[in-house]
């Protein structure tokens, strides 16, 4: 019964609104590629030093995807201006 | 020296390409790298997914997205039976919830891409190394 309705999960889709908020998934997706590639990286793997990169990774990223961001809303608002 | 010969053998590298594509991270096992197998075959199948539940398995679709299709067959072949059994019947997809879905199992698809030719290179590099070497 239990796993009849895991698989039926599997063919509804879930309710995303079209707003900025559906924008968070980026983050799950960006987890994934940092762990992915630093998964090849990191030359040898021990929990302390792989978590260490990939929220190093992760944060990096997700920084630059900010100040690229608010760049882009300047240079949007100078223009419409 | 037996290793070495095992691993310049260009069947060797085919083999660690083909069960990599078969299951996400296995061809990090054949190199005995354990923990880079389990977390990448985590990873990647989570990702996966996650996609399909966020959009429906309709999101695997091979008549109407057939560039999407792509990228996710790169998961596993295995996709291909998703694949089928999505076009043969009517499962509803939708909006931003379909763009979500699509780009979480076409991005796994090419992570496992990566990780195909990574433990390729791997494998190759380990060959022509010194014995001991690590990368």
């Amino acid at each position: 019964m239990i796993l009849h309705e895991i698989i039926a999960s599997f063919t509804e889709p879930i309710n995303i609104p079209t707003d900025y908020k559906s924008m968070l998934w980026l983050f799950p997706l960006a987890v994934a590629g940092v762990i992915v590639y630093k998964a090849m990286k990191v030359s040898k793997i021990t929990p302390h030093i792989f978590l260490k990169e990939v929220a190093a990774l992760f944060l990096f990223l997700i920084g630059l995807l900010i100040i690229i961001t608010l760049a882009l809303l300047v240079l949007t608002t100078i223009l419409i201006q | 020296m037996a290793n070495i010969q095992k691993h310049t053998n260009p069947l060797f590298l085919i083999v660690v390409a083909i069960v990599s594509w078969l299951i996400p991270g296995a061809g990090y096992l054949l190199l005995n790298e354990k923990k880079r197998a389990i977390i990448i075959f985590i990873t990647i199948s989570l990702t996966f997914t996650t996609g399909i539940y966020v959009a429906s398995i309709g999101v695997v679709d091979p008549l109407n997205a057939k560039a999407w299709f792509v990228a996710q067959m790169l998961n596993t072949p295995f996709v291909a039976i998703l694949g089928s059994i999505s076009t043969g019947s009517n499962y509803p997809v939708y909006g931003r919830t379909y763009e979500i879905g699509q780009i979480y199992t076409s991005i796994a698809g090419l992570l496992n891409l990566l990780c195909i030719v990574n433990s390729v290179h791997l494998a190759y590099t380990r060959a022509i190394k010194p014995v001991g070497g690590r990368l």
